[in-house]
């Protein structure tokens, strides 16, 4: 079918483009305008300059890649397991994996808050214990992410039948997730991770209310007392989720052997 | 003691439901090549999968050259499994594949690479070894699976419908194969499938099962021509049935619609007044002198280039006639009057 030119698709392809893009640009604009009269990095400067930032962004970042480690020792497995054996329970799986978009972060960390930081876990009272706290938190928080890549990467292979084919060829099960199923969900996973790590990364309410060094929380304090500082730090974090979404898109499309086999 | 011994494997998916498979029975020799005939449900991908160790039967045992493997992971049977799906490793090559097995059971690189070599050429597929599967055709990808199950030289080959998703033609071309390897390694081979040519042309011996329970065994041959149950005749080939009324049970002779009809063998049930008479569509003759004759009407002829297949109407029911096809034939008109004739030796009464 040949598509004709239809004024009303590009009204509302500029339109839209317009509302994303406009903001931003407005963001970046104004991040560059910290000396009067002229465009420079400036404020860039001052953000990498300050101890603090890189303090927290190396927190967060680190809490950003062992909440991946977590989510793929939990995830992969017990998709796994599910889509072979269980496969009956894949959409009550389906529907808990969705709580953490219908259940505010808020009431999630209340809960984690009430009934941790208490006897007999009493999990606030060192830094250590709440970072552990804190990781589950963002674990929760990104299971839709996690869940939903693994899930469709496990669909896009016929995990029974490869799995099947390696038993019989005399592969034991860590053989099996090892050398077969891993490899061939390479792409989920790693699409799945970065959505971890960017949702980690920027990630407010539980740093805050969990009293940890985190990007989310100095953003927001750096925003109540500077002006040029948070436009560059909003326009850092957009860039860092970009990268991110960017690198999906490089290798999904350059693993050719993933694409489904011809019958 | 024969070497593969399937005593009294039977299936329960949950409770209530009925047995996918039913007290199945089977002794197969070293060196057979036995199929599994029979329509989709009838148990019999339950009954290879519980060979092959991917399902625990609810009761009976398998015993592979006399040791009882029921409570043997499906990863230490040493069972080659092919499967419709193909089924290959994604992230490997033709090579990686093939050498699969002797990775896990941990052989030297110089072995793995002579072995991965010798089943290439097996399948004839040398030059593969460093492609990867989605760069290979259908057919292509089933052979490597058939020499990655080889690999590993397994006691016992197990196929199940591996030429289902493929196109006529390969599925011919592979068949042929398949039976050819079979042969030259000599491997005990149990082969499922829906498709009764496939099961005729390959098998030693086939296993026709139906609802979960074995209709027949026997050789192709036999299945064929000696069916034991309206199942077994219908399902296999074409199968003219005539309604009749029984006029003597013990020497099998019967009338249709006032003709006089003579089988050879007795009716299945004495006690019967009426049954069905069955013949193959290959032995009706027009015009002939066997002993049963029967006239009607020409329907409809279909040239199917080395068969031609007539439609017959005699009385009420439709009869199909299949004969060879010869440059002298004179094809009947359709609406034309013939004589059907068939020998007693080539009909029998069923219930």
């Amino acid at each position: 079918m040949k598509t004709r030119f239809n004024p009303w698709t590009w009204l509302w392809v500029t339109v839209a483009t317009l509302f994303f893009f406009m903001p931003l640009w407005g963001t970046f604009d104004f991040s560059l305008r910290m000396k009067r009269g002229a465009i420079t990095f400036l404020a860039y400067e001052k953000v990498f300059a300050d101890p603090k930032f890189l303090q927290s962004f190396r927190y967060s970042a680190t809490m950003g890649l062992i909440t991946v480690i977590v989510s793929i020792i939990l995830f992969v497995p017990t998709t796994y397991w599910i889509h072979l054996k269980l496969p009956r329970l894949r959409p009550l799986v389906e529907l808990l994996t969705l709580l953490p978009f219908i259940i505010p972060v808020i009431v999630l960390v209340f809960g984690l808050i009430r009934t941790f930081s208490r006897p007999p876990f009493r999990m606030t009272q060192t830094a250590f214990t709440t970072d552990i706290l804190i990781t589950a938190g963002y674990v929760i928080l990104s299971m839709p992410f996690m869940f939903r890549a693994v899930d469709v990467g496990m669909r896009a292979i016929d995990v029974r039948t490869l799995t099947e084919a390696a038993q019989s060829l005399g592969a034991g099960w860590l053989r099996v997730l090892l050398s077969v199923i891993l490899p061939n969900l390479r792409v989920a996973i790693l699409s799945g991770s970065l959505i971890t790590f960017a949702t980690v990364v920027g990630e407010l309410i539980l740093a805050d209310f969990l009293v940890r060094p985190a990007l989310g929380p100095y953003m927001v304090v750096v925003g109540g007392g500077k002006a040029y500082e948070p436009a560059a730090l909003g326009i850092l974090s957009f860039a860092l989720t970009w990268i991110c979404l960017g690198i999906i898109q490089l290798v999904s499309r350059g693993d050719v052997r993933l694409q489904p086999i011809g019958r | 003691m024969a070497f593969l011994e399937i005593s009294g494997v039977t299936k329960h998916f949950g409770s209530g439901a009925g047995a996918a498979v039913d007290d199945f029975s089977l002794s197969i020799e070293r060196g057979e090549f036995v199929s599994f005939l029979g329509p989709s449900g009838c148990g019999k991908t339950t009954t290879l999968r519980v060979v092959a160790g991917f399902e625990q039967a609810s009761a009976g045992s398998v015993q592979i050259n006399g040791v009882d493997v029921s409570s043997i992971p499906a990863n230490r049977r040493n069972v080659g499994m092919v499967f419709q799906a193909y089924a290959l490793f994604p992230n490997m090559t033709v090579a990686e594949n093939v050498g699969f097995g002797l990775r896990v059971a941990g052989q030297s690189a110089a072995l793995m690479q002579a072995r991965v070599a010798a089943m290439l050429d097996l399948i004839r597929l040398p030059d593969y070894g460093q492609r990867y599967p989605h760069q290979l055709s259908g057919g292509q990808q089933q052979r490597v699976a058939l020499a990655r199950a080889l690999a590993v030289q397994p006691q016992l080959l197990l196929l199940d419908e591996p030429l289902s998703a493929l196109d006529a033609k390969i599925r011919v071309e592979l068949r042929s194969e398949i039976r050819r390897i079979q042969q030259e390694l000599k491997l005990t081979t149990i082969y499922v499938t829906h498709d009764q040519e496939e099961a005729l042309s390959l098998s030693d011996r086939i296993v026709v099962m139906n609802l979960g329970r074995i209709e027949q065994v026997g050789t192709p041959f036999e299945i064929y021509n000696y069916p034991r149950s309206a199942f077994t005749a219908s399902f296999v080939g074409h199968l003219n049935l005539l309604p009749v009324q029984i006029t003597d049970a013990a020497s099998g002779t019967c009338t249709f619609e006032g003709t006089a009809l003579a089988s050879s063998q007795p009716a299945p049930n004495k006690q019967a007044v009426s049954a069905r008479l069955a013949i193959r569509p290959e032995e009706l003759v027009l015009g002939g002198a066997g002993a049963n004759r029967l006239s009607g009407r020409v329907v409809s002829v279909n040239f199917l280039g080395n068969v031609v297949r007539l439609r017959v109407r005699v009385g009420a029911v439709e009869l199909s006639v299949d004969m060879f096809n010869e440059r002298k034939l004179v094809l009947p008109a359709v609406d034309a009057q013939v004589v059907l004739s068939f020998p007693a030796h080539a009909c029998w009464l069923m219930d």
